[in-house]
């Protein structure tokens, strides 16, 4: 039933994709134009169904710009009708930004997403370099890199910590797996508001089913905010094809200021 | 024609992507449950990140005249969903609707903005929580 409606979905895609790139903005904008080793069907065009590429080694190649398919899992990472098993505090503080639409997350200040969520942002998607030694992942959003280390180095043991962690990755079969740590607070594991601590440990496993689409699932282990340690739902992404990121700089936020008197003034008030 | 069937289409994409356009909640800023419909003639065009803004005079039963503040997308949602950055210029009078800022300010959020002299629909879709 999925794949059904998977294909589906990638079929209505693609001709929004096409129609979007034979746009009136397509020329003077990198928004459309052929990239070179994008596998394509006898009429030219992008064949998602092809075969997951793959590097020199033999590795399946995640390279590529991606978009979640849905805006719904950078709302809330859990699967349907599944609560995060929250400690009290953290169950207070998310009970909060839920009711205040998000007091205090961090894009109002032009922060960026962080781990796993600045990938789900599907209004803007994200491209992947997949290099012998290092994954990067550059988020269009805010204009922002990740690296995840690929060249056989252990996680620091007392990291100073940071935004998006330290990532190493390796490979189980085909499957790119991904443990970060090192995170600093701040940072929300997703809009509604799952919060975490320093703690936080994640796993990422991404595969690549074909040229067209990826799937991840993220594990969340952070005692700190846990009682224990719970996995996401199944992430979908398609690869948007002949096409390149745009920039992101957060130069008019005009925001801000009317969300802090709503948020200190107004009847949805969480400030303390 | 063809360039109108582009723009519905790709506003397509981009309404099924659902509330997709915001760098903060829609909901923190803007009442869905105070919608504004208003005719006006555009005075500004902020083309720029996280979000577009525009300004146009509305004029109200009075006569009395009044500069209303909308926002859309990104520019790079709007790209991609067909606009160009003189898609709406200084000067056009528009048709748009939107939701009402929390603050009761004259400003919102358009999701819906038609060119009055053309009737073209430039945009369509609700900026949502990011």
């Amino acid at each position: 039933m999925r794949i059904r409606y998977v294909t589906a979905w990638r079929g209505g895609m693609l001709a929004a994709a096409l129609v979007c790139a034979t746009g009136g903005t397509a020329l003077a904008q990198w928004l459309s134009l052929p990239i070179p080793g994008t596998p394509r069907t006898a009429d030219g065009q992008p064949n998602l169904k092809a075969p997951a590429p793959r590097t020199a080694d033999g590795k399946p190649d995640l390279s590529g710009i991606w978009r979640a398919e849905s805006y719904r899992w950078v709302q809330n990472l859990l699967p349907d009708g599944v609560a995060a098993p929250m400690l009290p505090w953290a169950a207070e503080l998310y009970k909060r930004r839920v009711e205040t639409h998000g007091y205090d997350v961090p894009m109002t200040w032009c922060m960026p997403h962080g781990v796993p969520d600045a990938m789900l942002v599907n209004g803007h998607p994200f491209k992947i370099i997949q290099t012998p030694n290092v994954m990067i992942h550059l988020y269009e959003e805010f204009h922002k890199y990740r690296q995840i280390h690929t060249d056989g180095r252990l996680l620091p043991v007392d990291p100073d910590p940071n935004w998006y962690g330290y990532s190493v990755g390796r490979w189980e079969g085909e499957t790119f797996v991904v443990d970060t740590a090192g995170f600093k607070e701040g940072s929300w594991l997703d809009n509604q508001g799952h919060p975490h601590t320093e703690a936080l440990r994640t796993t990422e496993r991404f595969r690549r089913v074909d040229f067209g689409y990826m799937e991840l699932e993220v594990t969340i282990d952070d005692p700190k905010a846990y009682s224990r340690p719970w996995t996401s739902a199944t992430i979908r992404f398609f690869v948007q094809p002949d096409t390149e990121l745009l920039e992101h700089l957060c130069d008019n936020n005009r925001d801000l200021e009317r969300l802090l008197k709503i948020w200190g003034d107004g009847p949805i008030t969480g400030r303390q | 024609m063809r360039t109108r069937l582009a723009i519905v289409l790709c506003v397509a994409s981009v309404a099924a992507s659902g509330r997709a356009l915001a760098h903060h909640s829609f909901a923190a800023e803007f009442d869905e449950t105070k919608p504004v419909k208003l005719t006006g003639v555009v005075t500004k065009v902020e083309w720029a990140n996280p979000h577009i803004w525009f300004f146009m005079d509305v004029k109200g039963a009075d006569g009395a005249v009044a500069n209303w503040g909308f926002e859309m997308g990104s520019p790079n949602a709007l790209l991609r969903a067909g606009w160009k950055r003189d898609s709406m210029k200084t000067g056009d009078v528009v048709l748009i609707e939107g939701s009402r800022a929390r603050d009761n300010s004259n400003n919102g959020n358009a999701h819906k903005v038609v060119l009055a002299n053309t009737g073209q629909q430039l945009f369509s879709g609700r900026p949502g929580g990011q």
